[in-house]
C-alpha cells in the first residue's frame, strides 16, 4: 500500500492551479483534505501523473456571510461547517449534516470541495448541497462559472468539473428562519457512508401546509437525489405522519443501488423510504417548533 | 467422578494433577496474584516505543512485496519479471519455481495431500493468494516491481460454496488429494440414537456461522537475515516459534541449529498470528535467495487477503433432544467448515468444540459428524476461540429453541441442565474433563447484576406504547483453556506426528545485586499482559515489588521447551513454570542463608525480598545479601553448591491423557474449564434493522484471578469481538470468488460506537489442577457474545418470526423478516 511515483505541486494561487489543470488535464489529481484520495493512492487505484496540493491556497480557505448565501471556499475544513456558530445559525441542516461524515478526525483534514468533487453519492455535503440547492463556484482557463447542485453531479463519483477546471467555493442558501429541517442516516456503524441518508427541509404556512420542501437523499443512486415526487406529494398538504409516511413511499422507485455486501437493492428501498419519512417528520417538527415560537 | 467410564490409570492421572498443584504449605493468603495492576508493558507501548516489527532497523535491509492472485481459481501459465527487473532498485523477482526447487512444503498439520508453499506453484487457489514476490531496495520500488509483472493464468472454475464444492463435477482445488473433500469423520459419544428416539422434543437448526478473523492493528511481518556460520536469522512477530522452528527449517532445507528466531513483540493477536509461519518462512527463503536481509511485512491488503487467518465458516444441521421437562438428552451436530484452499492446522478448531461439545449442560449423549472442505478461498487459521465458540453458538441457539418450545424462561431451562458443582471433575462424551466449576453462581451473579424483571416490563411496555421493539438474550457458555497438543491429531487413526507435549518454560535469575531477571521461552508480547502475569507471580513467590522484575524473552536458539500463547493457556502455563523454578530458586536461597546464619532451612521463610526464621524475622538476610554470597563468596556457600542464583524450569500440560486407539474416548486435551453467563437488552428498529445495546451484563469464571483490570479486558475486548463477529464483520467472496472484504471500507471492525456498555462480574471457582487455582480467560466475551446477540434480536422481534441463522446478522437481513411477516400479516387480513 505505496503509492507510485508521482510528481508534486503546490501552486499559491488558483490561477497557478488552473494552469497546473490545463497542463495535466485527467492525468493530475488534486488534493484537498485527501481524506479519499490519500487511500485511493496507496492502494494505487489512483495512479495520477502529478498531485496538485491546492493546501497552501489562501483564498480557498475563506467562509463569507452574504446577504443571502453563505459561501465556503472549497478549502474550508468540514469540522468549521460543524463547529463554526455561522453555520449553524445560516445553514443549520449542513452544521448537522457534517457530523455524519467519517469520524472527527477525517472532518479535521476533511475538505467541503473535496467532498463535492468526489461526488460520492453516499455523502452527507453532497445531498446537503442538492437538498438545499447549493451552487458550485468553477474556475477554469476561460474564468469562472456556476453551476447548480443539481447539475453537478454528473453519474457515479462524476462531476461537471471540466479537467482543466478547479471547484473554488460552494454557496449555501440562507436558511429562512421559520424553515424547519431533518436529517436521518443509517449507517452499519457510526462513521461509515450512509447505507440510505435523507435530508429535509420545508416551511409551512399559516394553516400548517406545506408551502416548501425539499428533500435530498444518500445513496440511493450514482448521485445525490432530490426526492421529487414525494416534495410534489406533500407540497400543499398537511404533513400528519399518515400522509409522510405514505409519500415517503415515493421514494421506492428512485432507488436504484443494485445489491451490495451490506445493503440489497429491496432492504434499500424500504431504508430509502424509512429515512425520508423520519426526516421529513424531524423537519415538520422543527417547523411547528419554529411556528409557534 | 460422575461418568461410568472410570479406569485406574485415568484416576492416576487425576490423582496426580491434584497433587502436583497442592498448595506447598499454609500460603494461602496471596498479595499480589488477584490485585489488581496496571501492566507493566504499557509505558513503553504508550510511549511509542513498542519495538514492533516494522521499526527494526538493520543495515543493508531490502523489502518484499506480493504479487496476489487476482484469480480465484487458475493455473499459471507464465510470470515475466523483464519490466519488474529492469527497474532502478529492483534486486530480484522470486516465484512458486523457487519454492518448488529449493525447499520443501511449508509445514502442516493437515493431510500431506494437500501441500502448500509460500508462492504458488502451479496453481492458484484463491484471491490473494501469493504468487511472486519482488525484492526492492524500498517497499514502494518492490510494489512498483509488483505492477510491473506480467503474469498469465489459465483460469479454472471457481469453487466457492462448499456444498457445491463436494459435488462430483466441482473442479478439484488439489488434483493431489483427490477430492475437494479434505477431511471426514463422525463421533458418537453415548446412545445418540436412542436419546433422540426417547425424547419428548427435539429441535433442530440449519445454521450458518460466516467468516472473521482477528484484526490485530499490526500485520504479520518477518525480517529474514543470513547471519554467521551460516545461520539465517529470523524476527518475526509469529508466536509459538519455539515449537515450530524445526519446522521452518525443515522448509528451507536447513538444520534446525541453523535457524534462529528472535521473538519480536507483536501489536495484537487474537489468534491471528498463532503459529503464523508462512510469513517468517517466506521471508527466510526469500533473505536466503539474495543473501541479504530481507523485509516482508503484510501490509493491510495482503493480511485481510492472504494471511491465512480466517477463522471458522461453518454449516450446521444440529439438533438437541430434550425430556418434556426441559431436561437435555443429547445432542447430534453434523458440520460442513469452509475451510479455504488448504488445510494448515487441520481440523484442530473442531478438536476444541469437542473439548467442551456439551456446553454446560449434563448430559452424555453426543453425536459430532464433520466435513472439512476445500474452496478457493483464503485458509483458516486461529482467531479467539478457535472453533470452541461457534459450537457454543449452535449449543445456545438449540437451548434457546427448546426454552421457546417448552415455554421456560432462558434462566430456567439452563439452571435445569447445569453439572453440579459437586458432579466435578466431570468427564463430558468425548473423553475431555472439566475440572471444576459452579455454574449456578455464575447464573446467580450475573441475574443479581441487571433487573430482568423491570426489562420484561419495560419489552411489554415499550411494544405497546411506543411501538418500539427490545429484546432480551441470556447464554450460559463454556470457556475452555490451556489446550494439549493431542487435540490436532486425534481425528486421524494413523496420525504423522502423535505429539503429547505442550510445555512452557520460564528462568528466574537473582543477579549479584539481588535483582530480579525472568527468562520467557515461547513467544514475545503479543498485545497482552505477560510481562504483567510472570512479574506478578515472581513477586508472589519471593515479595518483591512486580515493578522491579525484568522481563525479557529467549531466541530460539536459547529457548527452552515452549508451547506459546494459544487456547488461553499463557498464564496457567507460565505461572507453573515460574512457579516451578521460583520453588528452585526459594531452596537454594534458604540453604545458603541456613548456612550463613547457622539456623536449620526447615525454620527459614522467605517474605517481603527476604530469607528469614520463621517466628523471628529479625534474624535474616536480604536477597541482595544472599545473591551476593551466591555469586562472590563461594567458599561461604553450603559444601556442593555450585555459584549463581539462577533456576529455570518446564511446565509440562497439568493434567492430559491418550486418546483411546479405537477413538471411543479422545483423552483429556482442554480440562480447565472456565464458564460465564452473558445477558444483553438491546434494541432492534424493525424498519432499519439498526440494533441499540439498553444493557449489557458479563460474569465469567475462570479460576482464581491473577489480574483482574486485565481479565475484565479480555472479557470486554472479546465481548467487541463477538459483536464484530455477530454484527458487522464479514470475509465475503462473491459467486466467482472474488474477495469482497479487501478493505476496512468493507470489514467492518466494531468501535467503540457499536459496542455495549459492559457490567463485568468475575466468580472464582479454583481449579485443582494448577498452580494457585488459575483458568486461563483469554478468549472472554467471545465465547458468549455471538449468542446473547442471537438470542436478544430474536426476542426483540419475535412477533415477525425473526430468528437468527445466519452471522453476521445484518441490517438487511432483519428488514427482510420483518417486511415478509407483514406481507403475511396483510395477506391474512385480507
Amino acid at each position: 500500500m505505496k503509492p507510485p511515483r508521482f510528481a508534486y505541486y503546490d501552486p499559491d494561487t488558483v490561477a497557478e492551479a488552473v494552469e497546473l489543470k490545463a497542463r495535466f488535464e485527467t492525468d493530475a489529481v488534486v488534493l484537498a483534505g485527501g481524506q479519499s484520495l490519500v487511500p485511493m493512492l496507496a492502494t494505487r487505484l489512483a495512479k495520477p501523473d502529478a498531485l496538485l496540493d491546492i493546501n497552501r491556497i489562501s483564498s480557498l480557505q475563506q467562509l463569507e456571510v452574504g446577504p443571502t448565501h453563505v459561501e465556503f471556499g472549497a478549502l474550508v475544513r468540514q469540522y468549521q461547517l460543524e463547529t463554526d456558530p455561522l453555520v449553524a445559525r445560516n445553514v443549520p441542516l449542513l452544521a448537522a449534516v457534517t457530523h455524519y461524515i467519517g469520524h472527527v478526525e477525517n472532518r479535521h483534514r476533511g475538505t467541503v470541495g473535496g467532498s463535492l468533487a468526489h461526488a460520492d453519492s453516499a455523502a452527507e455535503l453532497p445531498t446537503a448541497a442538492v437538498t438545499l440547492d447549493a451552487e458550485m463556484v468553477i474556475e477554469g482557463p476561460a474564468g469562472r462559472r456556476v453551476e447548480a447542485a443539481r447539475d453537478f453531479f454528473a453519474g457515479w463519483m462524476t462531476s461537471t468539473i471540466a479537467p482543466d477546471e478547479l471547484l473554488v467555493a460552494v454557496r449555501f442558501p440562507i436558511t429562512p428562519a421559520d424553515a424547519g429541517w431533518g436529517f436521518v442516516e443509517v449507517a452499519r456503524r457510526e462513521g461509515d457512508f450512509a447505507l440510505a441518508a435523507a435530508a429535509a427541509q420545508l416551511r409551512l404556512d399559516e394553516a400548517g401546509r406545506v408551502s416548501e420542501i425539499a428533500i435530498g437523499l444518500a445513496s440511493i443512486s450514482d448521485r445525490p437525489l432530490r426526492a421529487t415526487e414525494v416534495e410534489a406529494q406533500l407540497l400543499g398538504q398537511l404533513p400528519t405522519a399518515d400522509a409522510v409516511a405514505v409519500a415517503a413511499r415515493a421514494i421506492e422507485e428512485q432507488v436504484t443501488a443494485s445489491d451490495d455486501m451490506h445493503a440489497t437493492h429491496s432492504y434499500r428501498r424500504h431504508l430509502a423510504a424509512t429515512v425520508t419519512q423520519r426526516a421529513v417528520l424531524e423537519a415538520v417538527g422543527r417547523a411547528q417548533e419554529g411556528n409557534r415560537s | 467422578m460422575t461418568s461410568d467410564t472410570t479406569n485406574d490409570a485415568f484416576n492416576d492421572a487425576l490423582a496426580r494433577a491434584a497433587e502436583a498443584a497442592a498448595p506447598s504449605g499454609g500460603q494461602v493468603k496471596r498479595k499480589y496474584i488477584g490485585r489488581s495492576m496496571k501492566r507493566v508493558e504499557d509505558p513503553r507501548l504508550l510511549t511509542g516505543r513498542g519495538g514492533f516489527i516494522a521499526d527494526q532497523k538493520i543495515a543493508g535491509l531490502t523489502h518484499a512485496a506480493i504479487f496476489r492472485s487476482p484469480v480465484a481459481h487458475g493455473r499459471i501459465v507464465s510470470i515475466d519479471a523483464t519490466a519488474a527487473l529492469a527497474i532502478p532498485g529492483v534486486i530480484a523477482v522470486v516465484t512458486g519455481e523457487d519454492c518448488r526447487a529449493k525447499m520443501n512444503p511449508c509445514m502442516n498439520f493437515g493431510p500431506s495431500t494437500i501441500p502448500q508453499y509460500p508462492l504458488a506453484v502451479d496453481k492458484v487457489r484463491y484471491v490473494g493468494e501469493a504468487v511472486v514476490a519482488v525484492i526492492a531496495d524500498t517497499r514502494y520500488l518492490a510494489e512498483d516491481g509488483v505492477d510491473a509483472l506480467d503474469v498469465e493464468f489459465e483460469e479454472l472454475p471457481p469453487v466457492v460454496n462448499p456444498f457445491k464444492a463436494l459435488e462430483a463435477d466441482a473442479a478439484l482445488l488439489h488434483e493431489g488429494h483427490g477430492s475437494n473433500l479434505a477431511y471426514e469423520r463422525s463421533f458418537t459419544f453415548g446412545e445418540v440414537d436412542e436419546a433422540f428416539e426417547r425424547a419428548d422434543l427435539v429441535v433442530s437448526d440449519t445454521l450458518h456461522w460466516g467468516r472473521s478473523a482477528g484484526m490485530p492493528l499490526e500485520t504479520t511481518g518477518a525480517i529474514g537475515k543470513p547471519g554467521l556460520n551460516g545461520v539465517l536469522e529470523i524476527y518475526c512477530n509469529s508466536m509459538n516459534f519455539s515449537y515450530f522452528v524445526w519446522l521452518i527449517a525443515t522448509a528451507l532445507k536447513l538444520p534446525s541449529n541453523r535457524v534462529t528466531i528472535n521473538p519480536v513483540p507483536a501489536g495484537g493477536s487474537f489468534g491471528s498470528k498463532f503459529t503464523a509461519h508462512k510469513v517468517p518462512t517466506l521471508a527466510g527463503f526469500l533473505a536466503l535467495q539474495v543473501n541479504r536481509p530481507v523485509s516482508y511485512v503484510e501490509d493491510r491488503l495482503d493480511h485481510l487477503m492472504n494471511s491465512d487467518h480466517h477463522a471458522s465458516d461453518r454449516y450446521y444441521e444440529a439438533k438437541l433432544a430434550l425430556t418434556c421437562d426441559g431436561t437435555i438428552v443429547g445432542m447430534d451436530v453434523d458440520v460442513v467448515d469452509d475451510y479455504g484452499a488448504y488445510l494448515q492446522f487441520g481440523v484442530g478448531t473442531h478438536g476444541n468444540a469437542l473439548s467442551q461439545g456439551v456446553g454446560p449442560y449434563n448430559f452424555n449423549n453426543l453425536r459430532y459428524h464433520l466435513r472439512a472442505v476445500l474452496t478457493n478461498k483464503c485458509q483458516q487459521g486461529a482467531y479467539r476461540g478457535f472453533g470452541s465458540e461457534v459450537h457454543n453458538w449452535v449449543l445456545e441457539r438449540l437451548v434457546d429453541q427448546a426454552a421457546e418450545k417448552l415455554g421456560m424462561a432462558p434462566e430456567v431451562i439452563r439452571r435445569k441442565n447445569f453439572i453440579q458443582p459437586e458432579q466435578f471433575p466431570h468427564k463430558i462424551p468425548g473423553g475431555n474433563l472439566y475440572d471444576s466449576g459452579d455454574y449456578e453462581a455464575v447464573l446467580d451473579k450475573a441475574l443479581s447484576m441487571i433487573d430482568l424483571e423491570h426489562w420484561r416490563k419495560e419489552k411489554k411496555r415499550l411494544r405497546e406504547e411506543e411501538n418500539r421493539y427490545i429484546g432480551i438474550g441470556l447464554v450460559t457458555t463454556q470457556e475452555r483453556s490451556v489446550f494439549s497438543s493431542t487435540e490436532f491429531w486425534y481425528w486421524f487413526d494413523e496420525p504423522a506426528f502423535p505429539i503429547t507435549s505442550s510445555p512452557e518454560s520460564a528462568t528466574i535469575t537473582i543477579d549479584p545485586s539481588g535483582e530480579f531477571q525472568v527468562l520467557l521461552h515461547s513467544q514475545a508480547m503479543w498485545g497482552n499482559s505477560p510481562e504483567t502475569v510472570a512479574a506478578m507471580v515472581v513477586a508472589e513467590e519471593f515479595g518483591v515489588e512486580p515493578d522491579k522484575v525484568n522481563i525479557r524473552y529467549a531466541d530460539s536458539a536459547h529457548a527452552l521447551p515452549g508451547t506459546g500463547p494459544g487456547g488461553s493457556r499463557f498464564t496457567v502455563m507460565v505461572t507453573g513454570a515460574i512457579r516451578g523454578a521460583a520453588k528452585k530458586l526459594q531452596k537454594k536461597i534458604i540453604e545458603i542463608a541456613a548456612h550463613t546464619l547457622e539456623v536449620p532451612p526447615e525454620d527459614m521463610e522467605i517474605t517481603d525480598a527476604r530469607v528469614q526464621v520463621k517466628g523471628a524475622p529479625e534474624v535474616g538476610l536480604s536477597l541482595g545479601e544472599v545473591a551476593a554470597t551466591a555469586y562472590f563468596f563461594a567458599l561461604n556457600l553450603p559444601p556442593g553448591m555450585t555459584s549463581g542464583l539462577e533456576e529455570q524450569h518446564t511446565y509440562d500440560h497439568p493434567l492430559t491423557t491418550l486418546p483411546s486407539p479405537d477413538r471411543s474416548d479422545l483423552g483429556i486435551f482442554y480440562p480447565i474449564m472456565g464458564h460465564n453467563c452473558h445477558i444483553a437488552v438491546m434494541e432492534v428498529d424493525p424498519d432499519t434493522g439498526m440494533t441499540t445495546w439498553l444493557d449489557y451484563v458479563a460474569v465469567h469464571d475462570a479460576g482464581t484471578i491473577v489480574n483482574p483490570i486485565t481479565l475484565g479486558g479480555h472479557v470486554t475486548g472479546g465481548t467487541a469481538q463477538g459483536v464484530g463477529t455477530a454484527l458487522l464483520e464479514e470475509l465475503a467472496y462473491d459467486e466467482d470468488g472474488q474477495f469482497k472484504s479487501s478493505t476496512f471500507l468493507d470489514y467492518l471492525i466494531p468501535t467503540a460506537n457499536e459496542i455495549p456498555a459492559m457490567k463485568l462480574g468475575h466468580v472464582e471457582t479454583p481449579s485443582p489442577y494448577t498452580e494457585y487455582g488459575i483458568k486461563g480467560g483469554g478468549e472472554g466475551g467471545r465465547m458468549a457474545t455471538p449468542g446473547v446477540i442471537s438470542a436478544a434480536i430474536d426476542d426483540a422481534l419475535r412477533e415477525f418470526g425473526m430468528h437468527v441463522q445466519n452471522l453476521p446478522v445484518k441490517p438487511s437481513d432483519i428488514v427482510a423478516t420483518v417486511l415478509a411477516a407483514r406481507e403475511q400479516q396483510k395477506e391474512q387480513r385480507s
